[in-house]
């Protein structure tokens, strides 16, 4: 069995160091296009020529580079819209917009139709996609295709404005959603279905092997064994989400409020997903998720409320390893140290349901042995 | 079972647990500006949102400048842990099962629903006038913007606070008995909350609605 994670992609510093100048580029001096569609395109385009890529999972990686055609074929309209209305001097500007689409369209064809005819590398088999977990990806590239539709539509259409944007609608929706319902019923869910830096991680960046920067051993370590033990009785003082998280939420919330930054809200949010992806690409994959991320902290807080969570039934695990953190998990949660559910910061993506060779270990109902077991541990009442 | 926890930033990370939920939970009451200042009286608990404007006096917070704005969520958030505190109290003498600072951490986690309610009615009040155009701001879209949206979100927010008492307080190991009691007074705090001021009720609307559509036709 093989875990996908073990798929790599080569990628020199070099090419990584170009794709990141490009994204610098699309950012600071192009408003139409999303900028976050020149580092999609780039940081994946220049690994394209290098080395192995995506060894046997071409046709996956492939439509990959639908989105950024499928973006820019929607927003191609709206430039030349813009060029037919325009007085002389925004002709010129426009015009070189409009070049800048086409180019993006035609470059992004090109991986796109070399992995459609390229052919792959003999693969170790693996077991069979988990139904849920093909949910997910579903929901994860929609709701990735509809950020980036908004985006661009928002950025091209109302370059200045504050109010009235879809992307504002978008993140309004998002925040109703991942703040104020999902993480009372399910727990983190942004970080495996919604999240759109998320998506990207799980699609592209995993796949990459360059060197990734280290993650301080303090910091790191928060997401290890002992500070992510949970357990029924015990967890009366686990787990702990890590420091950084919550610090980072707490320091992002002050300047949103003291510096009043709510009605202006889609350019740092804009800012921040770009510059979220820029350095998940940096860090070892899903680190940043881990440890760093603003939208993060505050949601798993709230998850340690949920109503549901993965059922862990210790009675039926061999401790394999198979599922151990670093293997499977994003969030990098030790399962076999559970008690008898994920703890809150479990972001419901099912791998480690997918990647358990057993049944009945990772659940989405508890076994009747372990609630059991759990109703004696509480001393006679009722699961 | 590994029940320890030893990394360094372990007990950081308790301290954030704990300020988090009650700072959101007090933050809001101090928020409000002069134009704003009577909605949120009616919406809120008025002594809460005067005591909150007494510390914001005191620090000479205003609301034009970044430091004014700083000052004035913290006068919120200092209000909003007092709160916590003499909450955790109570769920302690009941839980009676853990250090206090576990029980601290248990009645801060379990509040969040509340303190992203009271983030969300703050800022419906703060965004009302704004929000409901002068073209569109009829008595029907002031009455479904600032009073009965706010009713039935808060329903909504309550349930998950029970909810959350229940489950954070099984994942916790409290006995079911304990459990129960624990939602009893997490009930009783929200009926006290409500009691004390949460909500507009139907005589502060009918004062406060020709209020608004005064100020709405000024603004035409």
């Amino acid at each position: 069995m093989t875990i996908t994670k073990n798929t790599y992609l080569n990628i020199n510093k070099y090419v990584l160091g170009a794709a990141i100048a490009f994204y610098v580029f699309g950012i600071s001096f192009t408003k139409m296009v999303h900028p976050g569609l020149f580092f999609v395109f780039a940081a994946g385009f220049f690994c394209l020529f290098h080395e192995r890529y995506f060894i046997g999972r071409l046709k996956l990686a492939a439509h990959v580079w639908l989105i950024p055609i499928f973006i820019t074929a929607i927003t191609f309209p709206l430039v030349i819209e813009q060029t037919l209305v325009a007085d002389a001097e925004e002709i010129t500007m426009s015009t070189t917009a409009t070049v800048v689409v086409l180019i993006t369209l035609l470059l992004a064809a090109v991986p796109f139709a070399l992995f459609m005819i390229g052919r792959s590398e003999e693969q170790p088999s693996k077991k069979p996609r988990l139904r849920i977990v093909s949910v997910r990806i579903v929901v994860q590239i929609a709701i990735y295709i509809i950020w980036l539709a908004v985006s661009a539509y928002g950025y091209i259409r109302y370059p200045d404005a504050e109010e009235g944007r879809p992307d504002l609608l978008f993140w309004g929706m998002f925040h109703v959603f991942s703040v104020a319902i999902l993480p009372y019923l399910f727990g983190r869910v942004l970080c495996s279905w919604m999240c759109p830096n998320a998506t990207m991680q799980d699609a592209l960046f995993k796949n990459m092997n360059h060197q990734r920067l280290p993650v301080p051993k303090m910091i790191d370590e928060q997401s290890h064994v002992k500070a992510m033990a949970i357990a029924g009785k015990a967890d009366a003082a686990a787990p702990y989400l890590p420091f950084t998280l919550l610090l980072v939420w707490f320091i992002g919330f002050n300047i949103e409020t003291i510096w009043d930054l709510t009605p202006k809200i889609w350019w740092p949010f804009i800012c921040f997903m770009v510059l979220l992806m820029t350095a998940s690409v940096l860090f070892p994959w899903r680190k940043i998720c881990t440890h760093l991320c603003w939208l993060s902290g505050y949601r798993c807080l709230s998850a340690h409320n949920s109503m549901w969570r993965i059922r862990y039934n210790r009675s039926k695990c061999k401790q394999c390893k198979v599922c151990q953190a670093e293997k499977a998990c994003p969030f990098y949660i030790d399962i076999r140290n559970q008690h008898n559910e994920m703890p809150a910061t479990c972001c419901l993506c099912f791998s480690c349901m997918e990647a358990c060779p057993f049944d009945g270990v990772i659940t989405f109902r508890r076994d009747p042995e372990d609630r059991k077991r759990i109703n004696t541990e509480l001393e006679g009442t009722a699961a | 079972m590994e029940t320890t926890h030893t990394t360094p930033l372990a007990k950081w990370a308790r301290f954030m647990e704990i300020i988090i939920p009650a700072y959101m939970f007090g933050k809001s009451w101090s928020i409000a500006d002069e134009k704003t200042v009577d909605l949120f009286r009616a919406e809120f608990p008025p002594f809460l949102i005067d005591l909150a404007e007494y510390l914001k006096g005191l620090a000479g917070a205003g609301h034009d400048s970044p430091l004014g704005r700083f000052y004035a969520s913290y006068a919120g958030a200092i209000i909003g842990i007092g709160i916590v505190v003499i909450l955790a109290m109570v769920m302690h003498l009941i839980m009676r099962d853990r250090k206090f600072i576990d029980s601290l951490r248990f009645t801060s986690v379990t509040l969040l629903p509340l303190a992203i309610l009271n983030g969300t009615l703050s800022h419906v009040m703060k965004t009302l006038l704004k929000n409901v155009s002068a073209a569109t701001a009829t008595e029907e879209a002031l009455t479904q913007a600032a009073y009965t949206t706010p009713m039935n979100q808060s329903m909504m927010f309550f349930l998950f606070y029970i909810t959350a008492l229940w489950f954070m307080g099984r994942r916790t190991g409290l006995p079911r008995k304990k459990r129960i009691a624990v939602v009893i007074v997490g009930v009783a705090f929200i009926g006290v909350y409500i009691g004390a001021g949460l909500l507009i009720t139907p005589s502060e609307w009918s004062v406060l609605l020709p209020k608004l559509m005064q100020s709405v036709s000024a603004a035409q």
